[in-house]
């Protein structure tokens, strides 16, 4: 007899196994359909159907299309400069954020701390509010989305730069020193290939995101197609409207297709590292692309009319009378319990309905397909907008704003869920499926068993993000510190909107902390 | 399930077929991986299936289990044909069981969840789900386990505890509570040190009995001697459907060229 193991942990009779793990969140619908009926009024579904019908039936207007095209052009300029505007500044943040630069250079990572600490106040604030606050210091113009989009994600590129330098194994860098190699050649030779990978897959995914950043904050008359969008929506030109966002899908689907091909081509790493990949094998190719890059993103900027030194001009502003015993008696604790639960509510949605989704529609004979329409339909289409749409039938609130920002991310997770489970590879669910084992039994047991803790894991930094983004869904009355954030910047509040900014920053960095720890947790496991 | 499709169904006499597989092509990059097999299993035969690495032999083993759809021929499982319909067919299949050489098993479920997975074509979503809850027919696995020379106290274990030889088994146990009439192996000896290859073989040898048959693929020709017939794959073509004995030295260097020389030089 094979001599035994001790007995040892025995987890799985006491925590949720796998694949009921990753379902867990799907159980807020629960609750999400008690209260659903108190929230519908139910007076707009004609619009809905109306607005529905259009997606098939959308303007061919040849006005509309220039109108439409030129405004796509400016979302997609504004997204490209700001992207690579923020992966410049990331990169430069990002080692000099890094521990162990610091090490190797000075001798001490205090400064790399402090440094990461700096970091995360403008990383805290979503890009739709350094807009809003950009537009107010120094009015309406092209540089202001770009730096909007740009400061956040410079913020977010650097933090994940510094981690991958921080993660990347020192042995190397050791040996380099010890043989008497100087300190920058020795971290540029032992960690610059090794970085390189995951740099440029993060990249292409910030791409992604610029694009989705750019619409929103055009939703907010910063420029470009989202502007279009929404005075479509408001003024009920479904059709219109349709062919605006069938051009941006193409756009958005465009570009995504070309970050996997270009990840799958150079050997990067997968999005939540379930398709691992080599140090990229065409460096070569990925200078070049990278030189080819710069003049396009001139000539963006000068078709855009990006004028750098126009920032430096900032307007006069309203006199600044702050009365703080006014900001202190805001209902804060209200608030913050509001955005919290907004959060939670649109998180466990988006985290939960994936899988859920995945498994009863992904056997259909079209079902994948069908999947990935619909999720490419949540990630091109604005929380606001879709909080603006879902008021034809639904009452302003903290529900209507979580189903808005639970779409959008569901959007974003059903993708990355769908991908992942490609790269995972079959084995154990091909070997059920041989055994009789049905299809959505088959995928649950054999593939999400060892999808649920990398997937969690990518839902708790989600939920970080949905924190960030539940501002952006202040305009229809989510009650939390989103709506009284847009007002005081209506009204020039200064003193709440500097009472709310700080508080919102502070909120986010706990989020942020807590989300780390959940994903530490759950990847450790 | 109609068993028409078969002129050598029960009734006939001889064991009942278990598999049957006529005229089968798979066609692959230039030259077919399956050209035109035919070969018939009864209950309670033994059938080593040898082959050197790209004959064909792990494409025969997907058509045997239905992952592999074939361009041509017929296949028959007890029988009847692959039913159409998707209920009709993942019943067929249950009764088909699979020795994969990466095993296949689920790492992050406890061994009573692996075993009880093997059940999950006859169980609802309520009894998968429970089983993820809670232990399930605990004393069936715990049989199953005795079976393969495994201790029951290893079912609450996290299988990712298991050493390599424990793994083995356990895909053997989980294999005997699917309770299939069709054994089907693909190479589980590659990659074992002789001992425990020689342990392994015997053990599935054990459980190949009437109403079962078993269909094993393996590079080894010294470890046929076990097994009631042999089958021989070369280029997609079924070369040789005879007893064990009748593998020689020559057979065997036709068969496998300069790869057979290692095998040969050891005991049998």
């Amino acid at each position: 007899m094979t001599p035994l193991a001790p007995a040892q942990h025995p987890w799985s009779q006491r925590r949720p196994a796998a694949p009921l793990l990753i379902l867990l969140p799907a159980l807020v619908l629960l609750p999400l359909a008690a209260v659903l009926p108190a929230v519908v009024h139910g007076g707009g579904w004609e619009l809905i159907g109306q607005f529905a019908f259009a997606a098939i039936t959308p303007s061919g207007d040849p006005v509309l299309l220039a109108s439409a095209l030129r405004g796509l052009g400016v979302t997609v300029a504004v997204a490209l400069l700001g992207w690579a505007v923020s992966l410049a500044l990331g990169l430069v943040g990002g080692v000099l954020s890094s521990r162990t630069v610091w090490r190797t250079m000075a001798g001490r990572v205090w400064p790399a701390g402090a440094l990461r600490r700096l970091l995360a106040i403008p990383r805290s604030i979503h890009e739709l509010l350094w807009g809003l606050l950009l537009l107010q210091l120094v009015g309406l113009q092209p540089a202001v989305a770009v730096l909007a989009i740009a400061i956040p994600y410079a913020a977010l590129v650097a933090r994940v730069v510094s981690d991958l330098l921080d993660a990347l194994p020192t042995a190397p860098l050791e040996a380099l020193r010890a043989a008497g190699a100087a300190a920058p050649a020795a971290l540029l030779t032992a960690l610059g290939p090794a970085l390189l990978p995951g740099v440029f897959s993060y990249g292409g995914y910030r791409l992604e995101c610029a694009l989705r950043s750019a619409t929103l904050l055009g939703v907010f008359g910063l420029g470009g197609l989202g502007t279009e969008l929404r005075l479509t929506l408001q003024s009920l030109q479904f059709h219109e409207l349709w062919t605006c966002l069938w051009l941006l899908l193409a756009v958005m689907l465009l570009l995504e297709g070309l970050v996997r091909l270009l990840r799958r081509r150079w050997g990067m790493p997968g999005r939540f590292g379930l398709a691992a990949g080599a140090v990229g094998s065409r460096g070569r190719e990925l200078l070049l692309a990278t030189l080819a890059l710069l003049p396009v993103l001139l000539l963006l900027a000068l078709a855009l009319g990006v004028n750098p030194a126009a920032l430096l001009v900032v307007q006069a502003l309203p006199p600044f009378h702050p009365d703080w015993p006014a900001v202190l008696a805001l209902p804060w604790g209200a608030m913050v319990a509001s955005t919290l639960l907004l959060t939670l509510l649109a998180a466990a949605l988006a985290v939960g309905v994936a899988p859920l989704l995945l498994l009863l529609v992904a056997p259909w004979p079209w079902g994948r397909l069908l999947l990935q329409g619909l999720w490419a339909l949540g990630r091109l289409w604005p929380p606001p907008l879709t909080a603006l749409l879902l008021l034809f039938v639904l009452k302003p609130g903290l529900i209507t704003a979580a189903l808005a920002l639970a779409f959008h991310n569901l959007g974003v997770l059903g993708r990355l869920l769908l991908e992942a489970a490609d790269a995972a590879g079959g084995g154990a669910e091909a070997a059920l499926r041989c055994a009789g084992c049905g299809p959505r039994l088959a995928l649950f047991y054999g593939r999400f068993s060892g999808l649920s803790r990398s997937y969690l894991a990518y839902g708790a930094y989600r939920a970080d993000v949905i924190l960030r983004e539940t501002v952006v869904v202040g305009l229809v009355g989510a009650a939390g510190l989103g709506t009284l954030l847009l007002e005081a910047l209506s009204s020039f509040a200064v003193d709440q909107l500097l009472a709310l900014v700080a508080v919102y920053a502070a909120l986010t960095l706990l989020g942020e902390d807590l989300s780390d720890r959940v994903r530490h947790r759950l990847l450790a496991a | 399930m109609t068993r028409s499709g078969s002129p050598s169904g029960p009734g006939s006499g001889s064991p009942s077929l278990v598999l049957e597989l006529r005229d089968v092509t798979v066609p692959g990059r230039g030259a077919d991986r399956l050209a035109g097999v035919s070969l018939q299993l009864r209950a309670g035969e033994r059938v080593a299936l040898l082959g050197a690495s790209g004959a064909g032999k792990s494409t025969l083993l997907a058509v045997a289990n239905g992952l592999l759809q074939p361009s041509g021929g017929e296949l028959f499982w007890e029988g009847a044909p692959p039913a159409r319909s998707q209920r009709l067919r993942q019943r067929q299949r249950a009764r088909i069981g699979t020795l994969w050489q990466d095993l296949r098993l689920i790492e992050e479920l406890s061994v009573q969840q692996n075993l009880n997975a093997a059940r999950l074509a006859e169980w609802g979503w309520p009894r998968a789900l429970r089983n993820l809850l809670q232990p399930l027919e605990t004393a069936a696995n715990a049989a199953a386990l005795r079976q393969v020379d495994l201790d029951p106290a290893l079912l609450p274990q996290s299988v990712t505890a298991l050493s390599g030889g424990q793994r083995q088994r356990l895909a053997i146990a989980r294999l005997l509570r699917q309770q299939p009439t069709l054994l089907l192996a693909d190479e589980p000896l590659a990659h074992l040190d002789p001992r425990l290859a020689a342990e392994l073989l015997t053990l599935l040898l054990r459980q190949a009995t009437a109403p079962r048959a078993l269909l094993l693929s393996l590079h080894r020709p010294d470890l046929v001697s076990g097994f009631d017939r042999v089958l021989a794959l070369r280029a997609g073509r079924l070369v040789l459907d005879a007893p064990p004995a009748a593998l020689d030295a020559a057979l065997i260097q036709s068969l496998y060229g300069a790869e057979s020389m290692p095998a040969l030089a050891e005991p049998r």
